[in-house]
Parts: C-alpha cells; structure tokens; sequence
C-alpha cells in the first residue's frame, strides 16, 4: 500500500525514476489486460452459464463442460487438431533448423539476406490470401501440384477433398508459412555460437555429425524449445487456413478445436460451449508448455 | 518545450476525435446501410444502391449496399448485430433465425405488412413472418431447386432433352449413368451426369440433399419441429440417403473432385444440377455458351415439392437509429414496377403476383417448371430458430455418406440424437 502511495507521490528521485517506469510499462499492462486479461477471465466465467441468445444468462455450474466434454465432435475436432500438431510442427522445426544450419554455412552475407528473406517471405503474407493460393494449388482438376504430378506418371490426387490427404496438406501450408520465422530464430542464435567451440572440436578430431550433436544442437536447446512451444500454440489455434480452404471439410475431417469454437461461439450462438471449449485450450497449452519448458530446457554453459 | 508537446499532442487527439466522431454520426443520418450475403447476384444487390439515388432525393437518405461474402457471412452479422454499432439498417437473412432466435428485426409496418399480405403468391405468405407477424420482405420466387440438364449433353448421349426423367430410382439414375463419362482407368469421371455438392458447410450440404429426403416421403424433423429421432434417421431418410451416397460411392453419376457443383454444370462437366431461380441469370451471365432446360424436380414415392431450407429475406435491424426512414425506403421500392426491374437485372424469378405472368416470366425456362413445383405436394419447412445448428447437424451425416466415413444408418441415428439434443438445449 505503501509502495503505491509513494509511486503515485514521490518523494525521492527514487521514487520518481519508479514512477517513470511504471508510466511507461502502463500501456502496455492496460493494453494486456483489456485484449487478453478480460477476455480470459469472461471466458471462464462464461463457462458456467447457458446465454440465451437474447443475451440472458442461467447459471449452470459444470453443466457446459459436461454437455461439451461427452460431445463426440469435439473430440473429433481436438484429435484432428492434434494430428496437423503431429504433421506440421516436428516437420516446421527440422526444416527450419536444416535451413538455418545452410544459411549459417553461406559466408556471403548479401546471398544469405537474399535466401533468407525468400524463406521468410511466406511468413510476411496473409495467411488467407496463402490458404487462397494452396486451394488453387491443391485444386484435384485444374490444380498446379496434380498437373506437375502428371509429369512423373502419379495420376491426381483429391488433396483437400481427402479425408486423408486433407490434414497432410493443410499441415504443409502451416510449414510453408512458418519455416521462415523459425529459421530466422535459428540464424540468429547459430551465429551466436562462439566459433572457438568449433576450432576447439576441430582440433580434438570432431567430425560434422559430432559438432552438430554435442555444440550446435546443445546451444540451440532454448531456441529449439521456444520455437517448439510456438509452433505449438500457432498450430493449435489453427484456424485461417482451414477456414478458407476446407472450412473444416471434408466430412469435418479437418474441423480443428478453433473453428469448432468459432462456429459454435458466432454460427450457433452458443457462447457457454464456446468458452469451455476456449478455457480447454488454455488450459491445454499451458499445461504443454509448462511441462516443455520443465522437462526438455537445459541451460547450457561451455 | 515540454508545454508545447503536450500542447501538440492534446490537439493531434482532438482532432483524431473530432475526425472520428461526427464523420461517423453524420454518415448514420446520412444514408442507409444495407448488408446482403447473396454474392452470386451482385447485379440484384447494386440495384438497391441505384434506387437509393432515386429515394435521396425525396428523403435526403442514399442507400450503400455491402456484400458480405457468403462463407462466415453470420459471424460478421451476428457481431454487428449485436454490438449494434457498425450495425447495418437493412439486412438479407431468413426470419426465423433473425427474427425468432435472436430479436434482432423490427416488425414490418401494417400497411405496408397488408401490402404484401395482398401482393405474394399464396405459397410464400409464411415466408419473412415470425410467430404470424411479417418481419422481412421475401425476394426470390422461385427459391426452390428445380432440376437445371444440359441439352447439348443430352441429346450426345442419346437422350431426348425434351422429356426429362420423371423417377429417381428409374429413369433419373439410368439417364445419370448414361451422361457419365467414366475414367478408363479407374480414377475420377471426366464427365459426370449430376453436379453434386460436397464442399462448404454442411447445412449448404442439407440444402441439396432435402430434396431427395421429402421425394423418399422423409422429413427432418417432426410437423411440430420438436423431435429428430424418428424423423431424421427414419427408414425413408436412410433409403434416401443411400441412394443419395450411392451417387457417388456405388454408380459413380456423381464426383466429389469437381468441386462447386455450379461451375461444374457452366463448364459443362456435369449435364444435370438442381438450383433455384437465381441460377438461370448466373448461367446466363457466367456460361452463356450452355445450352440448358428447366424441369421440375423428379420424384420417388412423391414429388419433393417447392420448398426452401434458406428463405431468404430483406430484414430492417430493430436497433438502427434509421429504421423509419428504412421502412420508407422498402415502402419505396414495393411496388410491382420495381419488383420487376430489380428481378429481370439479375435474371431471378419476381416475387409479386402481378410479375407471374409477364413476358419475361413466361419466356423464362422455368416457367413451367416453376408451375409444376408449385403443383407437386408442398414439402416438409424447418422454420425453427436453430434451424442452422439442426441442419448442420444433420448434413454431417449427409456428408459422413458421400465421403464413406460411414453407412447412413448409424451416421444418422447419430445426427438425430444430436439434433434432439440441440433442440432440448
């Protein structure tokens, strides 16, 4: 209380350089607090009523999360969104990192700027208007990949009109649009490796393999495990890909947790299912990231 | 210095505000927001825009139309609609939902109301009424699929094009299999005889199977749309949903690559779809090369009738601070000049009994075909405010079949507890 008082009174130049950085560290707080803070905290709270469209609330304890929880769609929707997890993010990461060691190897910067950027390019654009160009790419009749497919003898294929093909190929847009932010993570901290390490390898006979096993991929492990986590969030709430390619089709064999959300929330109306649904992905990837960060960061030190 | 920034900063804001605050209130009394999802028919809704010209100089009110498009169009309403800023004074949507489960429209005018009362034909009185009060304006007779064939198709596989099928499990399928053009080697037809559609959301999906499901003597939901189980999975629906499947899974008359069932008809890849009346001006503005007919539906054990899962209408929001002046302006425009004009621009059937039997109706294709879905039973309506949710819900199944998830028996059995569920809730 006291330390309130002095920060909205000071007294000394103390006090005053606190104030400072509290004024400055203000917007932001009120801009989190208003986009996320709020909007989390009504979601849980909304999660114990049934809203009548009207607006009208019912209190309804657990009820939403019982009706939401035993509902078959919903875990169709939670599975087909952990299946593009399992198709996109091991595949983001390891090309990401793959590109980024080749960069790292390109010792004209002006070449590695031009690679760079081309990798990263797919991340400046829209992911509508990418999902809009993928569609027509993937497109079974008139579509580009079957026509060059027709080239190597493999007749067409149904892509996103699969029930199978649908989420491989939903999951390479994710990695198309990601590989370039992941990479520029990766450049920048592989070039923060110190090269002594590598000299001194060198000089005790490591080979490539070994200099990647035991330098590289050890000085990356905060990198690895932040993009990892980024991925995770990025490709659990998916939504803007398959929104407007497959709109969760076909069959709703790519209806993700996110667009059943959404559909339930502003097609249905239905804002108590929806927050449950939104309180469980939280839930979720906190739970995930927390257990990521525990387990699998290692601080390392040469 | 630091007076003279903060001075600089306190007039950049009031004029940032000054900007923004009565830019927008003098664009509200201004003119009169219209939002329409209807982006096949551009045509149809810049119309209202050009009246607007018209009604400004008697009221000082232009009208903007803003096309919304289609895929996602409720969620943009629904937030609009409910914030009520940014919210527009005329709306297109369907009275039950708008009107029944949300309370966002306001009560049509008596007069005017009496006006249509005299004006529709009889089978759309019900349509843009809530609880027997009019809410919304229908605008399209004719909003029932009719069955669209390609004549050219027809007559090269040796078919008469004047003398369409009359039975779905007999001549209907037998001709379907004849325009079917399989791939020697087992992959996709290149050709098929009917345009089917399987992409987009399931209630769209709904939408086109209906017609099989009431010609299979079924219904959706019960007569008082309070029940599914029995209705949704009765063994009519399950006789019609497998065949229904077996268009695409078993007699290969129906593709699942072709994409948009419309464009497969103008790029005369599919001989046979079933559409409404709008679809005659599309064709003739986007495939005017195809050379098609228009017949009434086939039937089964009936006919399925002229009916509409999507009645759509024009709404006035019951929040918009221009909602007299909206009225005006519906005032304005109904009258059967109008009617007609605004129709015939886009290629769609007019609504008022007075157009029915003009020129331009009775050179139309449908005309006809129109009459003779008006004749046939007059089929099962799901006016029920979740009529949306229900119907998505159900075309889960519908599609579970076309794609071989699974037997329409169980998907159904599934669809109807569930739509019991959403109807309990």
């Amino acid at each position: 209380m006291r330390a309130w008082y002095r920060l909205l009174f000071p007294k000394t130049h103390l006090d005053r350089r606190k104030r400072a950085g509290f004024l400055f560290v203000l917007p932001a707080i009120l801009f989190f607090g208003a986009v996320f803070i709020v909007p989390l905290v009504q979601s849980v709270l909304y999660s114990f009523y049934r809203i009548q469209p009207g607006g009208a609330k019912e209190f309804v304890g657990l009820g939403r999360y019982e009706k939401v929880l035993t509902d078959s769609t919903f875990w169709t929707a939670v599975w087909n969104t952990v299946q593009l997890l399992f198709f996109s993010v091991p595949v983001t990461v390891i090309c990401a990192l793959a590109v980024a060691l080749g960069l790292n190897h390109i010792s004209n910067l002006k070449w590695r700027n031009v690679w760079a950027s081309m990798y990263f390019l797919p991340f400046a654009t829209s992911l509508v208007a990418a999902a809009l160009i993928w569609q027509w790419i993937y497109e079974p009749v008139y579509g580009f990949l079957n026509y060059a497919l027709s080239y190597v003898g493999i007749p067409p294929q149904k892509w996103l009109q699969s029930l199978v093909q649908v989420k491989p190929a939903i999951a390479a847009v994710s990695v198309w649009v990601r590989i370039g932010f992941d990479t520029m993570i990766f450049l920048a901290a592989l070039q923060a490796i110190p090269q002594e390490y590598y000299e001194a390898a060198g000089i005790d006979g490591a080979n490539a393999f070994q200099r990647l096993r035991y330098i590289t991929l050890p000085m990356l492990n905060a990198q690895i495990v932040m993009v990892c986590i980024l991925e995770l969030i990025f490709n659990f709430k998916i939504f803007d890909q398959v929104y407007a390619t497959t709109q969760g089709g076909p069959a709703g064999a790519s209806q993700t947790i996110i667009m059943l959300l959404y559909d339930t929330a502003f097609k249905f109306f239905r804002f108590g299912d929806a927050s449950v649904m939104a309180v469980f992905v939280f839930v979720t990837l906190m739970a995930v990231t927390l257990l990521q960060w525990r387990f699998f960061r290692k601080p390392i030190e040469y | 210095m630091k007076r003279r920034a903060a001075l600089t900063l306190a007039v950049f804001a009031a004029a940032v505000v000054a900007f923004a605050m009565p830019g927008a209130a003098i664009a509200q009394q201004k003119k009169l927001v219209m939002w329409t999802h209807w982006d096949q028919n551009p045509d149809f809704n810049k119309w209202y825009a050009e009246k607007g010209k018209e009604f400004a100089k008697k009221s000082g009110y232009e009208v903007e139309v803003v096309t919304v498009p289609y895929q996602g169009y409720e969620a943009k309403y629904l937030a609009a609609l409910m914030a009520k800023s940014g919210a527009p004074d005329i709306f297109m949507g369907m009275t039950h939902q708008w009107c029944g489960q949300y309370d966002f429209c306001e009560k049509m005018p008596d007069d005017l109301a009496k006006i249509y009362e005299q004006n529709l034909p009889k089978y759309m009185a019900d349509i843009g009424k809530w609880k027997g009060v009019r809410y919304g304006i229908p605008i399209e007779h004719g909003n029932f699929q009719q069955m669209y064939i390609n004549v050219d198709m027809f007559k090269k596989a040796g078919l008469n094009p004047d003398s369409p099928p009359m039975k779905f499990t007999g001549d209907w399928l037998a001709d379907m299999k004849k325009l079917t053009i399989p791939d020697p080697k087992g992959g996709d037809p290149s050709q098929v005889g009917f345009a089917i559609r399987s992409k987009g959301a399931p209630v769209g999906i709904t939408d086109k199977f209906l017609p099989f499901a009431h010609a299979w003597g079924a219904r959706m939901l019960s007569p008082d749309l309070t029940k599914a189980a029995g209705y949704a999975n009765s063994p009519e629906m399950i006789a019609a949903l497998t065949f229904f499947g077996d268009l695409v899974n078993k007699d290969k008359v129906a593709s699942l690559s072709f994409g948009n069932p419309e464009d497969a008809f103008g790029q005369k890849r599919a001989a046979v779809i079933f559409r409404e009346s709008w679809f005659f001006g599309w064709l003739k503005k986007n495939a005017p090369d195809v050379n098609f007919k228009v017949y009434a539906l086939p039937c089964e054990k009936t006919c399925p009738g002229a009916g509409a899962l999507f009645p759509w209408t024009d709404l006035v929001y019951k929040n918009s601070p221009n909602k007299a002046v909206a009225w005006e302006f519906m005032r304005f425009i109904s009258n059967a000049k109008d009617d007609m004009d605004h129709h015939q621009l886009q290629g769609i059937l007019p609504v008022w009994n007075a157009n029915l039997e003009t020129d331009y109706v009775k050179q139309r294709p449908d005309y006809q075909s129109t009459k003779a879905m008006l004749a046939q039973p007059v089929p099962p309506t799901y006016f029920h405010p979740k009529s949306n949710e229900l119907a998505t819900a159900f075309g889960e199944a519908v599609v579970g079949v076309m794609f071989g998830k699974g037997q329409p028996k169980p998907l159904l059995d599934e669809a109807a507890a569930k739509m019991d569920r959403i109807l309990k809730d």
